[in-house]
């Protein structure tokens, strides 16, 4: 009793070890924490002492979540290795998800040469003005660094015009000599009553829903590299992607880039693959997050409009959206195909609900996306 | 063999009238005794800001709240300078230096304690005794003021340019509650402990109930929590919480019915649902909902 007591200390900073390496963001302070709350309880009680070590650890609902599961875990197969007496590294059992990322083939495939594009490597004279009228898709691997560059050059010239406007915005409020003399005026002049003004502030929020279904990995990839340069501008920025499921990536996206955030969620057991459902993601999107839009809100749809769903549902959703926000604005790279129409079910059932419909395929359609925001 | 003072904090709870689960105890437990804030987490309507109010009442101390909301500033959730009390002080000494010789006052002495206007944050580390500070809603607030918390909630001290440093004279007991409206930084979360709370069971609920309302028949009570838990099942825009079961429970309690007739709920339901959508959509639905409501209740007879 008394030595399991004593290598408590040590299994409960196994533990933290164990969390960490399934994702927990867990440092010395929660360790800290962790351990003074078993100082204070008995570690007999199990539940008890889970508990306390749920409060102490967990950060956000998907933690509290999973951590039944790795509590479970981690020490069950502790008692049973202190039972059998054989030492086994806890470490070791965290396992790394090494599933597939069938989002990413696309990109991969054509990050290692894509054999569409062949044709084009030939005719390309890589200055600017020919990349930003190429359509993504078939921009060949070895000018992806310059596309990048464009892009955030266009973003950032953008991106500085419409925060200048806001300039002042940024102030702290300042005092108002002229409305406060005149309302002191009936005092006889003496200042009594002080009166502040505050530039009026760009309220506008952009909520992004993006389609990463395979035919759409790519733009979205793009687009959402292009409207992050604008985070200055936004006074907040969520992003969502979909396919048959919607994910808000909002927070992964803080902290790492596009790619690694979608890598993290194509590691995810939802059905990721498989025919695009947008009618079904937007309407979860109304009910789950419907209370991000606002009348200040400014919604940029990005997707080809090829539903598996029927129609009905998204017209709802779309309404529902379209309502509530500012203005809804829905990209679709096929648009800038010549002879495009929108006819897929899904775009008819959104067309009435959309403010402005364009295309996003190449850098030209999104430097004049600029003008929408 | 439990923690003699986890139960007495249940108890307490319990006395208060907030009916609890293990996981809520022992945050509030944790939070008291490790002295960190707790950030809590759920849908509108669980009791989230309950919470605050009870610990305050439970542990006979102030209740100091911070409404969040958006646009929110320093000079609202620290502290301002009262100008106009600064203006007349000023005018007074100013006729005083003419009829007596007295000379004006140095700028520090405009610039101290008594010009201050203390907001929540200030007010409650200098409070006389650890009060305790509700910050609700913090996800309405903008990012800037997180970083106003922060150094409030990690160090106990605000800093005023004109004055110095003021320090927490006792530490209060934070609870920060939140609705998911955004994604609050790493930085917040890692200076508190975390609780999430969930809609209730039908077990937790129906003891809600009871304690709140109990001059309501237990049988309505118990259809009331029935229909409410395959309510929430529905897709709705703003599912009810335990605050419109209760809100609901006291209205039907008031015309005392002995049982709960399909017309009456239809009547009634502008009580629970806040949304002529989620209305039409229970409408829709109501016969299936009864139905429910009655089967598991003929089965709970047996």
């Amino acid at each position: 009793m008394i030595s399991r007591h004593t290598s408590l200390v040590d299994n409960i900073v196994a533990f933290c070890r164990y969390l960490r390496a399934n994702g927990f963001a867990i440092g010395p302070e929660e360790q800290a924490t962790a351990l003074r709350a078993a100082a204070l309880l008995s570690p007999n009680n199990r539940a008890t002492f889970a508990l306390a070590l749920q409060v102490s650890l967990t950060r956000t609902v998907q933690e509290v979540e999973q951590f039944g599961q790795h509590f479970e875990a981690y020490w069950q197969e502790l008692e049973h290795a202190v039972d059998s007496k054989i030492k086994e590294d806890a470490t070791k059992k965290s396992k790394q998800n090494g599933s597939s990322q069938p989002s990413f083939d696309t990109l991969k495939s054509w990050l290692s040469g894509n054999k569409n594009t062949q044709e084009i490597e030939t005719a390309t004279y890589s200055t600017a003005e020919t990349l930003s009228q190429q359509d993504f898709s078939l921009i060949p691997s070895d000018q992806l660094k310059e596309l990048e560059q464009l892009l955030r050059e266009i973003a950032q010239t953008l991106s500085r015009r419409l925060s200048r406007r806001q300039e002042r915005a940024f102030h702290r409020r300042t005092f108002d000599l002229r409305r406060t003399l005149r309302h002191n005026l009936r005092r006889g002049g003496e200042m009594m009553e002080l009166h502040y003004k505050r530039p009026r502030r760009n309220r506008t929020k952009l909520v992004i829903l993006a389609d990463v279904s395979k035919s759409m990995d790519l733009y979205s990839a793009f687009l959402i590299q292009f409207m992050y340069a604008f985070q200055r501008v936004f006074r907040r920025m969520e992003t969502f992607v979909f396919s048959t499921d919607l994910h808000r990536i909002t927070s992964d996206l803080n902290q790492q880039n596009y790619q690694e955030a979608l890598q993290k969620l194509s590691a995810k057991p939802s059905g990721w693959s498989g025919g695009t459902r947008i009618g079904a993601s937007f309407q979860t999107f109304v009910a789950d997050y419907g209370r991000l839009l606002t009348k200040d809100t400014l919604v940029v749809i990005l997707s080809d409009g090829w539903d598996t769903d029927q129609g009905e549902t998204l017209a709802d959703a779309m309404q529902q959206i379209h309502q509530k926000s500012r203005k809804v604005i829905w990209l679709n790279p096929l648009a800038g195909r010549p002879g495009y129409e929108p006819r897929t079910a899904a775009m008819q059932a959104a067309l009435p609900a959309i403010d402005v419909f364009a295309s996003a395929h190449n850098a030209a359609s999104l430097r004049a996306l600029g003008k929408w925001l | 063999m439990q923690n003699p003072e986890l139960e007495r904090i249940a108890e307490l709870l319990l006395t208060q009238g907030y009916i609890t689960e293990p996981s809520v105890t022992m945050a509030v437990y944790l939070s008291m005794q490790l002295q960190k804030p707790l950030l809590i987490e759920g849908p509108a309507g669980v009791g989230k800001t309950e919470i605050a109010k009870v610990m305050a009442r439970a542990m006979d101390t102030d209740l100091i709240r911070l409404q969040c909301y958006e646009g929110l500033d320093a000079s609202h959730a620290l502290y301002e300078w009262n100008y106009q009390r600064q203006l007349l002080h000023l005018k007074m000494l100013e006729v005083l230096s003419k009829t007596s010789d007295q000379s004006l006052p140095a700028e520090d002495e405009l610039f101290s304690e008594k010009f201050l206007l203390k907001r929540p944050l200030l007010q409650a580390i200098t409070h006389h005794k650890s009060p305790v500070l509700l910050i609700d809603e913090v996800d309405r607030a903008d990012e800037e003021f997180e970083s106003y918390l922060l150094e409030v909630l990690s160090d106990w001290q605000i800093t005023i340019p004109e004055i110095g440093t003021i320090r927490a004279t006792h530490i209060p007991q934070v609870i920060v509650t939140g609705n998911r409206v955004r994604e609050l930084s790493d930085a917040l979360r890692r200076r508190c402990l975390y609780l999430w709370i969930d809609y209730p069971d039908f077990e937790k609920e129906l003891a809600i109930v009871k304690g709140k309302v109990p001059q309501l028949n237990e049988k309505i009570a118990e259809q009331i929590c029935r229909f409410m838990q395959e309510l929430r099942q529905l897709r709705l825009e703003k599912t009810p919480g335990i605050a419109e079961t209760i809100d609901w429970a006291t209205a039907l309690a008031a015309l005392h019915f002995d049982y709960l007739p399909k017309k009456l709920i239809e009547q009634t339901l502008g009580v629970i649902l806040k949304d002529w959508k989620d209305t039409r959509t229970a409408q829709l639905s109501l016969t299936e909902l009864y139905a429910k409501m009655g089967v598991i209740s003929k089965l709970d007879a047996l």
